[in-house]
């Protein structure tokens, strides 16, 4: 069907539309295989309409007869007419409509997206594919322009057509790399996120690990992993226990301290994951003598916010939590934990849509970081770090907020045998786990993120590597970011790259102490060393 | 007849300015301030611009005073503007064709400019037989030669770009193929002008002196007037298409991709964002519709839609 795709197909299309033949998936330097996709069973194919392509995300009930096909399409025109309305969308209407009026249909925005390379140039995975269809949508059943179909082409509309498009959200790691190269200004991945947000918060259509199991269960228990604020400081406290053992340097992990300068907000998906960048952080922060905490308040003890990748009510609730926990403690500013998401939705985006009484500045753990490496306040030796290292841009710190430095000066002084990975920077690529992804578990979401999303990162990283690749030499791959880390270690691991290439992965923090001289040596293990 | 003709110079010129008016008033009212929104690098930014940096990596970037380099954006929009950068960077093969198309345009529109100037000139007693008027004559000609072969030329290998590349040709519409054909047409026709009348900016002059002057003389050259009467097209047309880039790139560029401000600095801000929080909320889902009473952003915002419910 790749070869033949048409725009019109989302709505004439029977069955699943598109089928990614793995053998169009590009080969990589580094030996990372393709995944099979599972096949749906039957009971899912009658229940639910899986018709894009192998992957399911949002898993939407198929329509059981003319009405509730009909009621479908409704509910989605409703909201796309509340998207388009300033009461309903104040925070994003400017940047829609000039996505939605202005693009020029040259395609310029195709070469730069990951997915669409990674697919083998699949028609389906071009940035623009989704955004002109929810274009003569719009012109053509809300806007009613005369001579629609013939100035923006035709599309059938129907509960197949909505049904796709929902799912085309979902193709889409919103890493922006496709408006960064716009001649005109025009953002598809800023459609993509309308699109979700449309679904969400009309339909009450989204992926469950982003909503139930994320910002509500963030909302109701205090933290997306489900971890409450008793469970989250008995954690932090054996973190504390096991790492001073490891470290040889006593931790302590402050909590609630009224007055402090900073209240450091994690990702919480570090504590039951990666407690070493717990440990990492604390053990700095202490050590460079700042006054700092963590907040046991609900929410506040989790930096994620989910939110930001599909509804604008839940980003705005969980921000407001956040920043009202600052608040509470009186703390002189927020510094954002190694979470990508967390950073610009705390820092850029609730910066227009909290009232500025209720914001507390906000900072990057890379600035406070590199403040206090370069300060001299720690004692640090980087022949610790002899071995290659490469540096991993989580798109929303870099591409996004342009917070791209400091952890480059950081790693040059810790790291003697630092590389880059070609298109560093703002240019560069998607973990494949942005916007949701690295967390999300089934219908072939983690064979689309091993085929098609991880790819290019994969890429990536065997260039950087590329003159000592295999098992002698020791690597590490520098990824500060929870979700990007997440998605590296899952092709690490099912790539086995770490007995075949000896690679690390972590954080920035862990990069750092392991450097440090008054902590024992290895704080970063690789393949056959001892936890 | 040539009354008409006159009449509908005046429309069309008026009909350009108040479509773009509209436009534009139809961004600046589809909400009193968006989020932040910025792409990286943000060419305001001084030093840190050549690798995209941002105020954001200093310490305590909120306790400093707010430096924006307007220069950088300045000479970041004429970049893209006159050498069409982003398209050059990231797509090459559209670039050969679509710039000598731009550039063309940018030819007949500045020459247009300066046929007002010199109708200007004439209006305030320059005799149109000077040096100098015979000068600029010269060059509008060359211009106008240039200008029209570019179009041509770019026109055509856009449409036959849209026709051969499979890729494209799924996205382009029969308004593409229609908006370069009219291109064309114009370009044709004012080539044809320029060969068939001994001066081109002789007619030019001519109009634009009569158009200030309210002077409805009967055009000489009829290429010349069929150039005109699809540039007037042109003009109405433009604003109403996606050709509208051309004036709304400003506000995709500064207010949207440059668009970085934070709140701190703008108590104007601060003002608005309380505004637009009052607005109702009427979207259906039940994590925000909630008990289906009226709400407003910030009831939204502060309401729990995971909290137990309260027992009646």
């Amino acid at each position: 069907m790749k070869d033949t795709l048409q725009l019109k197909d989302v709505s004439t299309a029977e069955g699943q539309m598109v089928s990614i033949d793995l053998k169009d998936i590009p080969e990589l330097p580094l030996d990372v295989k393709t995944m099979p996709w599972k096949p749906f069973t039957d009971e899912q194919k009658q229940n639910t309409a899986c018709i894009l392509d192998e992957v399911c995300v949002l898993n939407i009930p198929m329509p059981k007869n003319k009405e509730e096909e009909e009621e479908m399409v409704n509910k989605f025109l409703n909201g796309m007419r509340k998207l388009f309305s300033k009461e309903n969308n104040w925070t994003f209407l400017p940047m829609l409509e000039t996505s939605m009026d202005y693009c020029a249909q040259c395609n310029s925005c195709s070469e730069a997206c990951h997915l669409y390379e990674m697919s083998g140039k699949n028609e389906m995975y071009r940035p623009n594919f989704r955004s002109e269809i929810f274009r003569r949508i719009y012109k053509q059943y809300v806007k009613k322009e005369p001579f629609a179909k013939w100035r923006y082409g035709d599309m059938g509309l129907n509960w197949k057509t909505v049904a796709r498009l929902g799912e085309l959200a979902y193709r889409c790691n919103l890493c922006r790399r496709c408006a960064q190269t716009c001649p005109i200004g025009v953002d598809n991945g800023l459609l993509a996120r309308e699109i979700r947000k449309l679904f969400s918060q009309e339909m009450g259509i989204y992926p469950r690990e982003l909503h139930e199991k994320g910002t509500m269960n963030q909302m109701k228990c205090g933290s997306s992993t489900g971890m409450t604020p008793e469970v989250v400081k008995e954690n932090v406290e054996f973190i504390d226990e096991d790492y001073t053992e490891i470290t040889g340097v006593g931790i302590h992990t402050p909590f609630d301290v009224q007055g402090a300068d900073i209240m450091l907000l994690h990702n919480a998906g570090e504590v039951m994951a990666w407690p070493e960048n717990i440990a990492a952080f604390s053990l700095i922060f202490q050590e460079a003598g700042l006054s700092w905490t963590l907040s046991s308040k609900a929410l506040a003890y989790d930096g994620v916010n989910y939110g930001v990748f599909y509804d604008d009510a839940q980003t705005a609730r969980i921000a407001l939590q956040h920043m009202m926990a600052a608040k509470e403690l009186g703390v002189k500013k927020i510094v954002i934990g190694e979470c990508g998401h967390a950073h610009k939705a705390l820092t850029v985006i609730a910066d227009r849509v909290i009232p500025f009484e209720y914001q507390v500045p906000r900072e990057s753990c890379y600035v406070t970081l590199h403040d206090i490496v370069m300060s001299g306040r720690l004692k640090l030796d980087p022949s610790r770090n002899n071995f290659p290292v490469t540096l991993h841009d989580p798109c929303n710190i870099v591409r996004l907020m342009g917070i791209v430095e400091p952890q480059r000066e950081i790693v040059r002084k810790i790291a003697p045998m630092f590389r880059e990975m070609p298109c560093h920077g703002v240019d560069n690529y998607c973990c494949g786990g942005g916007s949701g992804f690295a967390i999300m578990t089934r219908n072939n979401i983690e064979q689309w993120r091993g085929n098609i999303s991880g790819r290019k990162k994969m890429w990536q990283i065997g260039e950087a590597f590329k003159d000592c690749l295999g098992p002698e030499t020791r690597k590490y791959i520098c990824a500060p970011c929870s979700n990007c880390k997440g998605q590296i270690r899952e092709l690490l691991e099912h790539n086995d790259l770490y007995t075949k290439n000896n690679f690390a992965y972590g954080g920035l923090v862990e990069l750092i102490v392991n450097a440090m001289v008054n902590v024992n040596p290895g704080f970063i293990k690789f393949e056959g060393e001892e936890e | 007849m040539s009354t008409l003709f006159y009449i509908l110079g005046y429309l069309a010129v008026a009909g350009f300015f108040c479509m773009a008016y509209l436009k534009i008033k139809s961004y600046l009212a589809a909400s009193p301030l968006h989020v932040r929104w910025e792409l990286y690098p943000v060419p305001h930014e001084g030093s840190k611009t050549v690798y995209g940096g941002s105020f954001m990596e200093e310490k305590d970037w909120w306790t400093k005073p707010r430096h924006v380099e307007h220069m950088g954006d300045v000479k970041a929009l004429l970049t893209e503007v006159l050498f069409l950068h982003a398209t050059f960077e990231h797509n090459l093969k559209l670039w050969v064709r679509t710039y000598p198309f731009h550039v063309g345009m940018y030819m007949l529109m500045g020459g247009t400019i300066i046929v007002l100037c010199s109708a200007v000139a004439q209006l305030l007693g320059l005799d149109p037989q000077s040096g100098l008027m015979i000068f600029v004559g010269n060059i509008i000609s060359a211009c106008a030669l240039a200008g029209t072969l570019c179009i041509i030329v770019g026109g055509v290998s856009l449409v036959l770009r849209r026709r051969a590349d499979e890729g494209l040709r799924r996205y382009s519409t029969p308004e593409h193929y229609f908006n370069l054909l009219v291109f064309v047409l114009f370009g044709a026709l004012g080539l044809a002008a320029w060969v068939s009348a001994p001066s081109y900016f002789e007619l030019a002059r001519t109009f634009m002196y009569n158009l200030i002057t309210f002077h409805f003389a009967p055009q000489t050259n009829v290429l010349f007037s069929l150039h005109l009467l699809v540039g007037f097209f042109l003009l109405i047309w433009i604003p109403m298409t996606h050709m509208g880039h051309v004036f709304m790139k400003y506000f995709t560029y500064h207010d949207i991709r440059w668009g970085d401000e934070p709140t701190n600095y703008s108590p104007k801000n601060q003002q608005k964002i309380m505004d637009a929080l009052k607005y109702n909320v009427s979207w259906s889902a039940e994590h925000i519709a909630g008990d289906g009473q009226p709400k407003t952003w910030v009831d939204v915002a502060t309401t729990n839609p995971a909290a137990p419910k309260k027992e009646d």
